[in-house]
């Protein structure tokens, strides 16, 4: 009985904006992000989840669930088609329109935040209240609240490194995005830590001029492991990274976004970036490019 | 003399016209000889200047410029011998009239050369037959009806041509502007001895300075001749569908149009 | 006179697309600098190439279809090239060069469909048409492009759109190179039209009558223009206005003829957009503003200054 008085009181001390409750924990949920697939999955919510996106695929048990479209945006019917009575998106433009107008048809629809390390925590228990399963979601929650503020490696801070999303133009990561966090939870500096915005575009020139050791870009999983095409490309071969080979080639499941593996992501990059302070010859290790 | 511009029989048909433009028609244009064409709208005046030059390509019939089917000519050589003022111009670019008429000189010019000073002479020239000097250098829209189509002469006639062809020049001008056209293309052909062919509009204007006039109407030649011989009563009001009187004026005939009688009137 | 200052301002603009950038060079070492020598250096060079050529094919293409108005990028070449880039991207083709040569194609094949609707009232090509079916293949090209995008699973798709609003990031000495062997072509042809050109002003039967062989020169206007736009859209996206507003400027300093026109039009063009992309490059270091903005940027009030004199007179 006290226990559920107190799951009431959380419940009621619960509402805010981004952890509205419809009164009872979901038990029909279309997630429309991959993060809170895999949060859901780790709280032990993943067999109420009954719609997915085209990208949920982790963990493989998620790629059993029906998907509903890409999300960008979210197919409303396609959505609705699930008979949830939880929907929940990445908080975003178009998102808020999505949302609303699910609840228009009365379904129950929740925006999440989720741009930075510091996102997981929260969000990790918001699903926990919406499923009722706040203690799992706690446990998890704090293990995601540490990542940000785990203390780098001492050893070599001053590895560098840029992210390079696209290459004509030259798009880079900044500070605003997680993936610079990442890197500084793994012990590297970005050169492009100075532009606030998650990320920009910047003349090939600049990326010369800061030269960072490494060029870290997003592979696709499936695909072996070479340099970007970019890498054959008579203007970047001014780049002394691209020049030596010095590629990260990051799986896009894991680093392609922030979720509860990301610290499993902190680990790797931190593994990659150590492994190559030690040596000379690199034995190929899984992720990386040969040096040319 | 042999012919600066000879039609034979020609006929021609638009691509989906109901009738011929022109049937059976026959011209000859001969140095110091000044043509006039005439006939009421759809007469096939227009279509007769096209096929002329070479632009159209009559069915039946020739049609030879200085005697070599015209459709054959080269542009650029052509252009050195007819110089053609046509109906329209929409002179896209703000431009002086001096670089106008210099265009005229195009046609002498090869590909990569700079005009030369004999250019510019002949532009002068040009400009001094036309009474146009003082205008040289001012833009063409601040040009009055009159003065553009002096301007547009004196560009053909900048071409150096032997045979000036004019497409109904009159049109918009007032009295004393059509008179100095009039005028001025009987100077070219009595001083310069050009051929002339003109279409106009004005019977009378034709029958006084006009060496021979050919009547069109409906595409068929009505008549071909001196302006005596053509413009006779019993023509011009079968032809234009009008009730006229005729008078003589300088030896040349004159046609005054009558009133409608007061029963048919609206 | 005027010749001296057109040139002095061109080596001006490429003198300091070479000296200035995001990343501080020291003059004293600007020669040895590797930035300048494989990255500004034939930066520069191709933005010249770029502008010169979108200046004479705007310059040549005004005169073609008797609006001043027109631009190169109303033939709907963008719309092809943006079509072929994201095909390229989308059946991911292999290579650093799989995107200039499928935008190019796709210039191409949308400068043959503008072509065939040109020609569709006879033998004698339409300019009226080409412009509205350039309208038209180009919005037709843009709505397949934004219908690919969406249905298609690569995220990098929507990065196309970046490339596709001009840049000149991926030049280098082989696009310069490339572009310096291949732009003569269709500059020459245009060249040798000048006379034509001016006649055309007058009006097509006019012009014939003054010597000029109209359908010939038509045609080859409309494609030496086309192909220099398709090589432009190929190597450095969509730069917008300098087709436009490079021949007004032009105009008003050098007149009419096209024949002092077109070269004024290509130092002009040259020299603007390698100014355009040093701003590009500098006005918001280290970030990098498209340089379709930047002209974009300069060349609306410029045009707007242009309208007002054009309705004056």
């Amino acid at each position: 009985m006290p226990r559920r008085f107190l799951f009431a009181v959380l419940i009621l001390a619960a509402c805010r904006p981004d952890g509205r409750t419809a009164g009872r924990p979901a038990q029909r949920i279309v997630s429309l992000l991959p993060s809170f697939t895999e949060i859901l999955f780790a709280i032990g919510a993943g067999d109420r989840i009954v719609g997915r996106t085209q990208w949920c695929d982790y963990p493989p048990a998620a790629l059993a669930i029906p998907s509903v479209g890409d999300g960008m945006p979210p197919n409303i019917e396609a959505v609705a088609a699930r008979k949830p009575d939880l929907v929940v998106l990445y908080n975003s433009g178009p998102n808020v329109t999505a949302a609303k107008q699910l609840e228009r048809i009365g379904i129950h629809a929740v925006l999440l935040d989720l741009n930075r390390l510091e996102d997981l925590g929260p969000a990790a228990r918001a699903l926990g209240r919406l499923t009722g399963l706040e203690q799992r979601a706690e446990s998890l929650a704090t293990v995601l609240d540490s990542l940000p503020r785990q203390p780098p490696p001492t050893s070599r801070p001053s590895t560098t490194l840029a992210f390079i999303v696209w290459d004509n133009p030259p798009i880079i990561i900044g500070h605003g995005s997680y993936l610079d966090q990442l890197a500084a939870q793994a012990g590297a500096r970005n050169v492009f830590g100075d532009i606030a915005a998650p990320s920009a575009q910047v003349s090939l020139e600049t990326i010369v001029a800061r030269d960072p050791q490494w060029i870290a870009v997003l592979a696709d999983s499936a695909a072996p492991p070479a340099p970007p095409a970019f890498a054959k490309r008579r203007e970047w071969r001014a780049v002394r990274a691209v020049r030596d080979g010095h590629f990260l080639l990051l799986p896009g499941s894991l680093f392609g976004r922030p979720g509860p593996r990301s610290g499993e992501a902190i680990r790797r990059l931190r593994a990659l970036l150590a492994g190559n302070e030690m040596g000379a010859q690199h034995a190929a290790p899984l992720h990386e490019a040969p040096r040319r | 003399m042999s012919p600066l511009l000879q039609l034979s029989g020609v006929r021609y048909r638009y691509p989906g016209a109901e009738r011929d433009a022109l049937t059976d028609v026959s011209l000859s244009v001969a140095a110091r000889q000044f043509h006039a064409v005439l006939g009421p709208n759809g007469s096939g005046k227009t279509t007769l200047v096209r096929i002329a030059l070479g632009a159209l390509t009559p069915f039946v019939g020739r049609a030879d410029v200085d005697g070599r089917t015209a459709s054959t000519w080269p542009r650029q050589e052509l252009a050195r011998l007819v110089g053609v003022v046509p109906q329209r111009e929409d002179n896209l670019f703000p431009q002086r009239v001096r670089e106008t008429v210099l265009l005229g000189r195009y046609p002498h010019l090869s590909l990569w050369g700079r005009e030369r000073a004999e250019d510019h002479d002949a532009v002068d020239r040009a400009l001094a037959a036309c009474d146009a000097q003082h205008l040289a250098d001012r833009w063409l829209w601040t040009l009055s009806g009159g003065e553009y189509q002096r301007v547009r002469v004196a560009r053909a006639l900048a071409q150096e041509p032997k045979l000036l062809v004019l497409d109904e020049p009159g049109m918009s001008l007032d009295l004393k502007h059509e008179m100095g056209l009039f005028e001025l293309v009987l100077g070219l052909v009595e001083t310069q001895g050009l051929g002339a062919l003109m279409i106009t509009h004005d019977l009378n204007l034709a029958a006084r300075f006009a060496d021979s006039l050919l009547l069109l109407d409906a595409g068929r030649p009505v008549a071909f001749g001196a302006p005596g011989d053509v413009l006779t009563q019993q023509t011009v009001e079968t032809v234009f569908s009008w009730p006229v009187a005729m008078q003589t004026v300088d030896g040349r005939p004159q046609m005054i149009p009558l009133r409608q009688p007061k029963e048919s009137r609206a | 006179m005027r010749w001296t200052l057109l040139v002095v301002v061109a080596v001006l603009a490429l003198i300091a697309g070479v000296v200035l950038g995001p990343a501080a060079v020291p003059l004293s070492e600007l020669l040895r600098s590797d930035i300048v020598w494989n990255l500004r250096a034939p930066r520069a060079l191709l933005a010249f190439l770029v502008g010169g050529s979108l200046g004479v094919a705007g310059a040549g293409l005004q005169a073609l279809v008797r609006n001043p108005l027109a631009d190169p990028f109303l033939l709907g070449l963008s719309g092809g090239a943006g079509l072929g880039a994201v095909v390229a991207i989308a059946l991911h083709l292999p290579g650093p060069w799989a995107l200039p040569i499928a935008a190019f194609v796709g210039a191409l094949a949308a400068l043959g469909l503008v072509y065939r609707l040109g020609l569709i009232g006879g033998a004698s090509l339409d300019p009226r048409i080409l412009l509205l079916g350039g309208v038209a293949i180009g919005a037709f090209a843009a709505a397949i492009t934004t219908a690919i995008v969406s249905l298609a699973d690569a995220a990098e798709l929507r990065n196309a759109f970046l490339w596709l609003w001009g840049g000149l990031s991926g030049a280098s000495w082989d696009s310069v190179l490339l572009v310096a062997l291949y732009a003569p072509i269709p500059l020459a042809v245009l060249l040798a039209a000048s006379r034509p050109l001016d006649l055309l002003a007058l009006g097509e039967e006019s012009a014939g009558y003054l010597g000029a062989d109209v359908e010939a020169v038509k045609r080859r206007v409309y494609l030496a223009a086309s192909l220099l736009t398709a090589a432009a859209v190929a190597v450095s996206g969509v730069i917008g206005f300098v087709g436009l507003v490079v021949p007004h400027i032009s105009r008003l300093v050098w007149g009419h003829r096209h024949r002092s026109l077109l070269p004024a039009a290509f130092v002009g063009g040259g020299a603007l957009l390698a100014f355009a992309d040093t701003l590009a490059r500098t006005v918001v270091a280290p970030r990098e503003l498209p340089v379709g903005v930047v002209t974009a940027l300069i060349g609306v009030p410029v045009f707007a200054l242009l309208l007002r004199r054009w309705t004056i007179a």
